[in-house]
């Protein structure tokens, strides 16, 4: 099979190249780890480096793929590999994307946070490793695929949230993370048994097909089948009701592990949702119109609404950032829901490029808070609101890109945020969905309260007097600066990015 | 021609009865005289030593996580071989093979990193050593 | 005489079910590990029955496939009850609550 590839003719696996490089950069990593294995003798700048470029290097090959026009229908069209079980488009490569800019900037703030830490090798080969499954989520096109690749992407998170092994906190978030991920992939396992069941097929196209016949198919089977897979993406995107994991797993693991969990991670599995939803159980659902056979879309709206809500609601009495920032981040998840949950909108594309566009802005705005609070955790001040009063007196610079991330979080027209919010609450009006709207609108005024405690704390308060920060981490500085700009800058460019992802949605409703 | 289930059914019951019957008449003619050495933990004529709950050593984990790894990987190469003739036939020795030569390197990677860890090198741990002088 | 394929659907419901409670009441962790075995499993069931009944190999590829993941998992689990051992003295997974449940 040959695609043709900006003017070259070439095979068709050249499509997955981004996902390709991380693979092999988990194996380098793993090679060069072997070379010198006893701890400490393995140049971290080497390991690290080597895992930035690599996250990198797919970034801006998907990204290159993406303005080349690879699997969209300006250019060659969605590419098929093995026999459908992969599929390379618009979609897939927008989250590639994010995928692999969120790892880069994880890797480059772990350089600083892991000073002196044991295993190293093993921690950067654990992320690459996370990195390469999530980017397999987005090319996924079959169940079989879907699982394969979202296990890869969990197993490592378990053992990256459990990396500080002497620390109890640490410990307890993977414990608690690794059993409800062992739980609700079990769930995921058995709806897709159950969706086998039903339609005699696992490639998703193919389930599409044996579901559109209607009559025979048992809608009972098929009806739990689906919920139960929607329940194990749940577990992936930290959506209600398998939410609780969430605050333990990202205040107890390491920083920039929790930032690489709550945006790359929940990024892949919206993805995966994306894709089995709208590819397999469209007539299902009744998107094409007539009565829907299995109402997932309510599911979805009830499940979005509830994340939305009870993610904001305990954000804002939570005591500690960490913690605050993770509630904040399964309300989050709430809002990229509406792109399932407003589906009934007119224009499709429309919704579910908002909320594509809201999982872009959130990768860097996101990543860049948690890196934040790594970089706080590396001067090892504490961890409550009132331990950051006057930080901005010892670290101005850090505490600007705070406030845009929190502001920009929060909606304020101070970053992508705002506007991805924006053209959110334009789909739920499409949608008609006044529900879905109103929940938006109320949780985002509540989230303002809770994110500007932060920025109080910083800006406001007079700082206690012990307070002193002693080290300006370069590549972790870095890492917050970069995340900050790029949030700042997705305001005025954000309709640059905004056509590729209506595109890349409008080509699934087909 | 009745069910031929009822047949498994009785069968069942019977294997059933037969066991409890003797258990109960055993226990209804039997002398009851408890002693020690019928109350011992019965391991194979030796004499028995401590508890079943004892602490292993912990690179016994790390043996059987390779073995699980290579068990495993047998699962997947089993079916590639039974259709190895008829895939060569059809697709041709380069797309029959390499996969699986990919599968496989990846596997010798993670052996050859697990190897240099030392996974694989039985070191003596302290604690086992104390234990063997106490006894 | 084969068996209906509703059966094998009842087994394999019986089986997930079993392991679900074995999560809800079991506070070892090494316990409900295996329960979450016992749910893979049932998955196996259904997925080796249906591809029988569907007359397609599907099922039993993804089967396979199924056992290896949860082999991986188990593997990467005991790892981190071995760490919660170390530091809680106890594979109790309701002891482990320095954060909040």
């Amino acid at each position: 099979m040959v695609v043709d590839i900006a003017g070259f003719q070439v095979a068709d696996w050249v499509a997955l190249v981004p996902s390709l490089i991380l693979g092999v950069t988990a194996m380098l990593l793993f090679i060069v780890d072997s070379i010198e294995p006893r701890p400490g003798t393995s140049s971290n700048t080497v390991l690290a480096g080597l895992s930035t470029l690599g996250a990198l290097g797919a970034f801006l090959v998907a990204g290159y793929f993406l303005v080349l026009g690879v699997g969209q229908p300006r250019g060659t069209g969605a590419v098929d590999l093995f026999n459908g079980q992969l599929v390379v488009d618009g979609m897939s490569l927008f989250f590639v994307v994010i995928v692999g800019s969120v790892t880069a900037l994880v890797t480059l703030a772990s350089y600083d946070y892991l000073e002196g830490q044991e295993y190293q090798a093993e921690y950067y080969g654990l992320v690459i490793m996370a990195a390469t499954g999530m980017s397999l989520m987005a090319s996924a096109n079959s169940l079989a695929t879907i699982f394969v690749s979202l296990e890869l992407s969990s197993l490592p998170s378990y053992a990256l949230v459990a990396f500080l092994k002497k620390n109890r906190g640490s410990v307890e978030g993977g414990l608690k993370y690794l059993l409800v991920g062992a739980l609700s992939s079990s769930v995921l396992v058995y709806g897709i048994s159950l969706v086998y069941a039903a339609s005699g097929s696992l490639q998703l196209n193919a389930v599409a097909d044996a579901l559109a016949g209607g009559s025979s198919v048992p809608v009972g089977i098929l009806g739990v089948g689906i919920i139960m897979v929607l329940l194990g993406f749940a577990f992936k995107t930290a959506s209600v009701p398998f939410h609780f994991w969430a605050p333990e797993a990202y205040e107890g693991a390491p920083a920039p592990v929790s930032a690489f969990l709550s945006s790359a991670s929940k990024a892949a599995g919206f993805v995966v949702a994306f894709r089995v939803f709208l590819t397999a159980f469209p007539e299902v659902g009744g998107l094409a119109g007539g009565d829907p056979m299995v109402d997932w879309v309510t599911a979805v709206t009830v499940l979005a609404v509830v994340t939305m809500t009870v993610g904001n609601f305990a954000a804002a009495t939570q005591e500690k950032v960490k913690r605050m920032l993770a509630y904040s981040s399964v309300g989050h998840a709430g809002y990229a829901l509406i792109g399932l949950a407003a589906l009934n909108a007119p224009d499709q594309g429309f919704v579910l490029g908002a909320s594509m566009m809201h999982l872009l802005v959130y990768g860097f705005m996101n990543t860049g808070a948690f890196l934040f609070i790594a970089l706080t955790e590396h001067w090892g001040i504490g961890r409550t609101f009132q331990d950051f009063n006057g930080l901005s007196t010892q670290a101005p610079l850090a505490c600007a890109a705070m406030t845009v991330f929190l502001f920009s979080l929060a909606g304020l027209p101070i970053g992508g945020g705002f506007i991805s919010k924006l053209y959110l609450l334009a789909a739920t009006a499409q949608a008609g969905s006044w529900l879905l709207g109103a929940a938006l609108i109320v949780n985002s005024a509540l989230s303002l309260f809770y994110y500007s405690r932060v920025v109080k704390a910083m800006w406001i308060e007079d700082p206690s007097a012990d307070l002193e920060v002693d080290s300006y981490p370069s590549s972790l500085y870095a890492a917050v600066v970069i995340a900050a700009f790029v949030t700042f800058a997705l305001l005025p460019a954000f309709g640059l990015l905004s056509p590729s992802a209506f595109d890349a949605a409008s080509v699934l409703f087909g | 021609m009745s069910n031929p289930w009822i047949a498994i059914g009785a069968l069942a019951l019977v294997a059933l009865a037969i066991p409890l019957s003797m258990m109960a008449v055993s226990s209804l003619l039997r002398p009851s005289v408890p002693e020690q050495g019928k109350r011992a933990v019965y391991e194979s004529g030796e004499v028995p030593t401590g508890d079943t709950r004892i602490k292993f050593n912990i690179q016994y984990y790390m043996v059987a996580l390779l073995f699980v790894v290579f068990d495993i990987e047998t699962v997947l190469i089993f079916p590639w071989t039974v259709i190895y003739q008829d895939a060569v036939a059809n697709v041709g020795l380069a797309e029959a093979l390499v996969p699986m030569l990919a599968f496989i390197g990846i596997l010798v990677i993670g052996l050859g990193w697990a190897w240099r860890n030392g996974a694989v090198k039985w070191v003596r741990s302290p604690r086992a050593q104390a234990q063997r002088v106490e006894q | 005489m084969a068996i209906q394929t509703q059966y094998f659907l009842l087994l394999s419901a019986a089986v997930f079910c079993i392991g679900v409670y074995g999560i809800l009441t079991r506070r070892n962790a090494l316990v409900f590990l295996m329960s979450v075995e016992l749910m893979l499993n049932a998955a196996n069931i259904n997925l080796v029955a249906f591809s029988f009944h569907h007359g397609n190999l599907t099922g039993q590829v993804f089967s396979l496939f199924t056992m290896a993941l949860a082999a991986a998992e188990v593997a990467i689990g005991i790892g981190i009850v071995l760490v919660l051992y170390r530091n809680f003295e106890d594979i109790d997974v309701t002891k482990a609550a320095t954060m909040r449940w």
